[in-house]
């Protein structure tokens, strides 16, 4: 069996380890961020380390899973590693919902670490 | 009502051109890619420009009309912009379906060109 490119097995690794972390103690994620981070959650912007950990402890869920359908990963031209993920989650008893996020992994200083990050809801205003 | 910043207005008009020239005539996209482009496409790679636009123009439709519900656009550390896509397509007389795609962007020359691009139908496998 081929070995997967570097940049799928760097993408993979931190996917696996972002929605393990999300979904047991989400607070463990803040490692992943640096001050100059990005994250844009459902259409709302937050910049920094602090400002991201402080919108994912406030979301208001006590349980929650997520099920990864699909998953993409590129390098890109600045050395950085592109992910995509879409797939469902489950909040408290809530209905199942499909779910888009996608991830740019920097390395500094031999830590890969996310510098940018965004997620949506796939939920579509049907107009007819 | 303020300025929006500018990776914004910059990701927002390529999403645009993006899915006016794909709804159009998608052979025609091959101006945003280069050589060293990558496309994934419902899982299946793509590099350069070439063979991007081959995998566009082999699409097994003859009509399509994408409707973008929600974008989003982030600036990087490496001054590239980050654009997000949720939305729903329709090709031919199928069924609308979701779909979602992301781009990166880059500054080249003075050309915003599309370095990553990723493509992905809506679908989950109820288990």
């Amino acid at each position: 069996m081929a070995e997967k490119p570097v940049w799928e097995q760097i993408g993979t690794g931190f996917v696996q380890h972002y929605y393990q972390q999300f979904d047991t103690n989400r607070m463990n994620l803040a490692d992943i961020y640096t001050d100059s981070s990005c994250l844009t959650w459902e259409g709302e912007g937050f910049q920094g380390k602090n400002a991201i950990m402080g919108k994912l402890s406030s979301l208001p869920f006590k349980t929650i899973q997520h099920s990864i359908t699909a998953q993409d990963h590129q390098p890109t031209p600045d050395s950085c590693v592109l992910s995509m993920v879409v797939g469902q989650l489950k909040a408290d008893e809530d209905q199942v919902m499909g779910f888009h996020q996608m991830f740019l992994l920097k390395n500094i200083d031999n830590k890969w670490i996310c510098s940018n990050d965004v997620f949506r809801l796939a939920l579509h205003n049907f107009g007819q | 009502m303020g300025d929006r910043p500018i990776w914004e207005q910059i990701g927002s008009s390529f999403v645009q051109h993006y899915y006016q020239v794909f709804d159009t005539d998608r052979t025609q996209l091959g101006a945003i890619y280069t050589g060293e482009s990558c496309l994934t496409w419902e899982g299946q790679q793509f590099q350069g420009k070439a063979a991007i636009v081959e995998k566009l123009s082999s699409l097994p439709f003859t009509k399509i009309a994408h409707s973008i519900t929600a974008q989003d656009h982030q600036p990087t550390p490496d001054s590239c912009i980050l654009s997000m896509v949720v939305g729903q397509l329709k090709a031919d007389e199928d069924p609308i379906m979701g779909f979602h795609q992301i781009f990166l962007l880059k500054n080249i020359n003075d050309a915003w060109v599309c370095t990553n691009d990723m493509f992905r139908l809506a679908l989950h496998n109820f288990g």
